[in-house]
């Protein structure tokens, strides 16, 4: 009975806009703690993932997507890179517009620290995402 | 040199991220992502020279 109660209790709604807070956070590095107002977070972890993405582009690195022309295990391979990718939200919708970046620069030194910065933007990019939706959803200041 | 540039901006900005989405106090946070910080570069160094002594030819 009394575990039951608990567990009620403990079931705490999300707001809907906390979703919304959500998908423009990762649309927009930053935007989510913009929105709900805090400035500093906001300009420190979405400038950070920024500065990160472009520095990457900026070395010559290379954007993951998945095409028509690879199958099997070959599509598999791209597709994490590419998860982590898409984290960056829009500006990784603009490159593969633009197709900026998707070209491979492999003769480039910084070539590999650029794919690295851009793997690691899109992957920031989810851990900003989550902290402006826990400051939404209220458990998180 | 480069590439302890590019290592250390590298490990700056990913800690300034993990110091804003830690739990915590201001201050508490502030320390984690210096904490970050530091042990990315501890640990590049460290694993630098570890392969520095290990013959690949």
């Amino acid at each position: 009975m009394v575990a039951r109660r608990i567990e009620k209790e403990q079931k705490i709604e999300t707001p809907r806009a906390a979703w919304l807070v959500g998908l423009a956070a990762w649309a927009i590095p930053g935007a989510g703690h913009f929105i709900q107002k805090r400035w500093l977070r906001g300009a420190l972890a979405g400038g950070a993932v920024w500065i990160v993405f472009l520095t990457g582009l900026w070395l010559g690195g290379h954007l993951y997507a998945v095409s028509g022309g690879q199958q099997g295990f070959g599509a598999l391979l791209q597709l994490l890179p590419m998860i982590a990718n898409v984290g960056s939200g829009l500006p990784y919708v603009f490159c593969w517009i633009a197709n900026i970046g998707f070209a491979e620069h492999a003769q480039i030194v910084t070539y590999e620290y650029g794919n690295t910065f851009l793997l690691v933007a899109g992957l920031l990019n989810y851990l900003v995402m989550l902290d402006a939706f826990d400051i939404a959803a209220g458990r998180k200041r | 040199m480069k590439h302890v540039f590019w290592m250390s901006v590298f490990a700056a900005l990913t800690a300034v991220v993990f110091g804003i989405a830690a739990k915590g106090t201001d201050r508490q946070r502030l320390i984690y992502g210096l904490k970050v910080f530091g042990e990315f570069l501890g640990i590049a160094l460290l694993l630098g020279w570890i392969l520095y002594f290990i013959p690949f030819r």
